[in-house]
C-alpha cells in the first residue's frame, strides 16, 4: 500500500480507487487477508483441530511460569497492539476514495474485538465436537451485524467506540475462564446425554469394512485428516449467503450477485483449505516437516501425492454436491427460480440452447475445476517441508493481490488496453513456453530419479494432451467469431488444464521424506 | 546367518557444521539382534533415519535387503517393521481403524497374531489413539510394527520414557518375534540393561563414530579383569566416557 501511495502522490501516476471494486481489491483483499492472518497466529489457530472439544490454547504454555490471567491476557494484548496497528498503517498508508470520511479508533477496535472473541472462544473446551465452529460464527457475526446496523444508521464514532469498547474486557473474562479451566484439563462432556447421536455419528464416520488396497487406505487416510473442511467450510457460509434469495425478491442483479457469491465460495475457500492439505504431516514436530509415520508407509512418492489427489477430488465433489442441492433448493424455495428461469430462456433464446447448455456446463466445470486447483495446486511448495520457501509464496501471493488491482487500473486509466489486447497472443506465447519448459524439465527429473514409472509419465502426458484437445474444442465450437483467432484458443486450453505445478508435487515429497 | 540384511559403507553425515554421522560402516547378518547403543546425540537415529530411507546418504551408501531404501521405499519399507521414539500415530484414529488402515499396507499381514497382541496388551478396539497412555501408545506402535511378521524389526529408542512393565511387554514381543522366528532385529536404546538382555551383537556409538562393534559375548570376554565380566553399562562408560557428551540432533 506505501509503494502505491507512493506511486500515486510522488510519481503521479493516475490511479483512482472511487469505486467500490478498486477499493475493495487494494485495500481491503491485502487488509483483510492479513487480518485473517493475525486471527489465526494469536488465537493459535494454526496449531490445532476448531471441531475439537479440547481448547486449543497450546499445553506447552500451560508449563510457564505465568498467571492465568497472563496467559490468557498477553497474546490478547500483543493481538489487539497488532490489530492497532494494522489500522493505524491501513489509515495512514492505503489509498481512500476521495471525500471520504475514515474514521480514526472504531475500525481499530472493531478489528482488536473480533480477535478478543475469537481467541476467547478458540481457547474455550466444548461439550461437543465441533460447537466451537458454531458458537464462533454466531457470536462474531452478531458482533459484525450489530456493527453493521450502527453503521447503517450512520451513528456517530463515540457510539461505535461505546458499542465495541466492552468487547474487549468481556472477551479477556472469556478467555481468562477458557484457559483457567484448560489449565486445569476440564473439557466438559455432552456426549453422555447424546448417546445415540454420538453412535449414529460414530458409525457415519468409522470406518469398519477392510481396505482393498495401500493406496484405497492412504487415500481415506488423507479424507480423514483433510477431506472434510472444505465441504463443511462451504456448508457453514451457504446458509449465510443463500438467506438473501429472500431479500432479493425479483431484483435480477441481486439475485445473480448472489449465485455468483454461491458459486465462488468453494474455490475460494479451497485456498484456505490448501494451507492444511498441503502439509506433508499435520502431526509432524516441526509443523512443516513429515512426520515418520507417514514417511515410512510402504509408499512410493507418487502414490503419497496420488492420495492427496484423490482426497482433494473427493472434497471438492461433496462441497459442489452441497452448493448444487443447497442453491437448487433456495432457488425453488424463496421463489426466485423465477428470476432465473427467465433469463436462462432469454439467453438461451440469443444463442441456442445447446451453446446456452455447453456454457453453462463450462462455468460450472470451471468452478468445480478451480476448486480442485486451488486445493492441489501448492502442493508443490508445502510439500517441500520448507517453511521459508512456504512462507514466502505467502508474501508473494499477497504481494500480487496487492499490485494487481493498481496495476490493472494503471493500463486502463492510460489507454494501454489496447495494446495489452494486442499483445495478450504474446504474452499466452511466453507463459506457455514457460509452462511447458517447466515440465519439461520436472518430467526429466522424475524419469531420472524414478518418482514416477514410464508409463504413469506417458499416461499423463497422454492424458493432460487429451485434455486440452478437448477443452480446446469445445472453446472454438463455443467462441465461433472471427475476433478470437484458434490459436490463442489453443494457448488459453494449455494454459487453462494443470501441468507443470501437479507434476512437481512428487519432486517436492521426495524432497522433504529423504532429506 | 551369512546374508547381510543392512550393509552400511562409510556412510557420513553432517547437519550444518556438526558431524552427525563420520565413515561409518556396520553389516547386519539375517537373524541377529543387533543392539544398537549410544548417549542422547550420539547418531543413533540419525543411521536409523539413513537405514529407513528418511535421510539421504551425503557420502557412503545404505543398502537393506540389499535395496537403497531412498531408490526403492515400497521395496524396503514393506518388509520393515519401525517403532520409533517419538511414537506418533495419528491420535484421530481408533485402535481398530489403525489396525484396519495398517493391514492395507501388508500383505502378509496377520489377523489372528494382531488379535493375540492386542488382547495380551490390552487394547480396547474402540479407544482413540490420542487418549491413550504412553505405555499404551507403545503398545499399539509394537502390535503396528510386528503384525506382519516383518523380515527387520527396527526399534529406536522404544522403550524410553516407559515404566518397567511397558518395558517388559515390549522387551516380550522383541524375544518372542526372535525365539518364535529368527527374524532381525535392530535395537537401539541407551537403557543398556535391556539391550543386554536381548542383543547377540552390541554396536557403541559415540559422537558419530562407531566406537566398538563386536558380538556381546566377545566384547564381556575382551573386558573381563580378574574374573569379574563387566555389564554393558560399565563397557559402555569405560569407552565412551559421559562427561562430555553434547545433547544435538542425533
Amino acid at each position: 500500500m506505501v509503494t502505491i501511495k507512493i506511486a500515486v502522490r510522488a510519481r503521479g501516476l493516475p490511479i483512482y480507487l472511487d469505486s467500490p471494486e478498486s477499493f475493495g481489491f487494494v485495500v481491503m483483499v491485502p487488509v483483510t487477508a492479513t487480518f485473517t492472518y493475525l486471527l489465526a497466529v494469536f488465537s493459535f489457530g494454526l496449531d490445532g483441530d476448531l471441531a475439537a472439544r479440547q481448547s486449543m490454547y497450546p499445553p506447552r504454555m500451560f508449563t510457564r511460569p505465568l498467571t492465568t490471567g497472563a496467559l490468557a491476557g498477553l497474546p490478547m494484548l500483543y493481538g489487539s497492539a497488532a490489530m492497532f496497528v494494522l489500522w493505524a498503517v491501513t489509515r495512514l498508508f492505503a489509498l481512500w476514495p476521495t471525500g471520504s470520511h475514515v474514521p480514526s479508533l472504531w475500525p481499530a477496535l472493531m478489528l482488536a474485538s473480533l480477535l478478543a472473541w475469537t481467541q476467547a472462544l478458540t481457547w474455550l473446551p466444548y461439550p461437543l465436537p465441533g460447537l466451537r465452529i458454531i458458537v464462533a460464527v454466531l457470536w462474531l457475526g452478531t458482533i459484525d451485524a450489530i456493527a453493521i446496523l450502527a453503521l447503517h444508521f450512520n451513528a456517530r464514532e463515540s457510539l461505535m467506540l461505546g458499542i465495541l469498547a466492552p468487547q474487549i474486557p468481556l472477551a479477556y473474562l472469556v478467555a481468562r475462564f477458557a484457559v483457567a479451566r484448560a489449565r486445569r484439563g476440564d473439557v466438559p462432556d455432552w456426549r453422555g446425554t447424546l448417546v445415540r447421536l454420538t453412535q449414529v455419528a460414530d458409525a457415519a464416520s468409522h470406518r469398519r469394512e477392510d481396505f482393498g488396497n495401500s493406496a484405497m487406505a492412504q487415500a481415506w487416510f488423507e479424507w480423514r485428516r483433510h477431506g472434510r473442511s472444505l465441504p463443511v467450510w462451504v456448508a457453514i457460509l451457504l446458509p449465510f449467503e443463500l438467506v438473501l434469495l429472500w431479500v432479493a425478491g425479483d431484483s435480477t442483479s441481486l439475485v445473480f450477485t448472489i449465485l455468483l457469491a454461491v458459486l465462488l465460495t468453494p474455490p475460494f475457500m479451497a485456498t484456505f483449505a490448501a494451507a492444511s492439505v498441503s502439509k506433508s504431516s499435520a502431526s509432524a514436530s516441526d509443523s512443516y516437516g513429515m512426520s515418520p509415520f507417514i514417511a515410512t508407509r510402504p509408499l512410493t512418492n507418487a502414490e503419497l501425492v496420488a492420495a492427496k489427489l484423490k482426497m482433494a477430488a473427493r472434497s471438492t465433489a461433496a462441497a459442489w454436491v452441497l452448493v448444487l442441492i443447497a442453491v437448487a433448493l433456495a432457488l425453488e424455495l424463496s421463489g426466485t427460480s423465477v428470476v432465473v428461469l427467465e433469463r436462462w430462456h432469454r439467453f438461451s433464446a440469443v444463442v441456442g440452447d445447446p451453446r446456452a447448455v455447453v456454457l453453462l456446463l463450462l462455468i460450472l466445470w470451471g468452478c468445480i475445476a478451480s476448486t480442485w486447483t486451488q486445493l492441489v495446486q501448492s502442493l508443490y511448495i508445502g510439500l517441500t517441508g520448507r517453511a521459508a520457501l512456504i512462507n514466502g509464496s505467502v508474501v508473494l501471493v499477497l504481494g500480487f493481490f496487492v499490485l494487481f488491482g493498481p496495476f490493472a487500473q494503471w493500463i486502463a486509466e492510460t489507454g494501454r488496453l489496447g495494446e495489452i489486447w494486442s499483445a495478450l497472443p504474446l504474452v499466452f506465447a511466453a507463459l506457455v513456453a514457460l509452462k511447458m519448459i517447466a515440465a519439461v524439465w520436472i518430467g526429466t527429473r522424475l524419469y531420472d530419479r524414478r518418482l514416477l514409472s514410464d508409463r504413469t509419465l506417458v499416461t499423463g502426458a497422454a492424458c493432460w494432451s487429451l485434455a486440452v484437445f478437448a477443452l480446446y474444442g469445445v472453446l472454438v465450437w463455443l467462441l465461433d467469431t472471427p475476433h478470437i483467432p484458434h490459436y490463442l484458443l489453443m494457448l488459453l486450453a494449455i494454459l487453462s488444464i494443470p501441468l507443470a505445478r501437479l507434476s512437481a508435487a512428487p519432486l517436492a515429497l521426495a524432497s522433504n521424506r529423504h532429506k | 546367518m551369512s546374508e547381510s540384511v543392512i550393509t552400511v559403507s562409510e556412510l557420513t553425515r553432517r547437519f550444518d557444521s556438526k558431524m552427525a554421522l563420520d565413515s561409518v560402516s556396520l553389516s547386519l547378518p539375517h537373524g541377529a539382534v543387533y543392539g544398537l547403543v549410544g548417549a542422547n546425540g550420539a547418531g543413533k537415529t540419525t543411521l536409523i533415519k539413513h537405514i529407513l530411507g528418511l535421510l539421504r546418504a551425503e557420502s557412503g551408501s545404505v543398502r537393506v535387503f540389499g535395496l537403497d531404501p531412498v531408490a526403492d521405499p515400497v521395496g524396503v519399507l514393506s518388509r520393515i517393521g519401525y517403532l520409533s521414539e517419538e511414537n506418533d500415530l495419528p491420535g484421530w484414529m481408533r485402535v481398530d481403524e489403525l489396525i484396519r488402515y495398517s493391514r492395507a499396507f501388508y500383505p502378509a499381514w496377520d489377523d489372528a497374531y494382531a488379535e493375540e497382541l492386542r488382547q495380551s496388551f490390552a487394547l480396547e478396539p474402540a479407544a482413540k489413539i490420542k487418549n491413550l497412555s504412553k505405555g499404551q501408545k507403545a503398545r499399539v506402535g509394537m502390535l503396528i510394527a510386528l503384525s506382519y511378521r516383518p523380515d527387520l524389526l527396527v526399534l529406536d529408542e522404544p522403550s524410553s520414557g516407559l515404566d518397567p512393565i511397558v518395558r517388559r511387554d515390549i522387551l516380550g514381543a522383541i524375544i518372542r518375534t526372535i525365539a518364535h522366528e529368527g527374524r532381525t532385529v535392530l535395537f537401539s536404546s541407551h537403557l543398556l540393561e535391556e539391550v543386554e538382555q536381548v542383543a547377540d551383537h552390541v554396536t557403541m556409538i559415540d559422537r558419530g563414530k562407531i566406537v566398538l562393534s563386536a558380538p556381546l559375548e566377545e566384547i564381556r570376554e575382551s573386558h573381563r579383569v580378574d574374573g569379574h565380566t563387566p555389564s554393558l553399562d560399565e563397557i559402555f562408560v569405560a569407552r565412551v566416557g559421559m562427561s562430555d557428551v553434547t545433547p544435538s540432533e542425533e
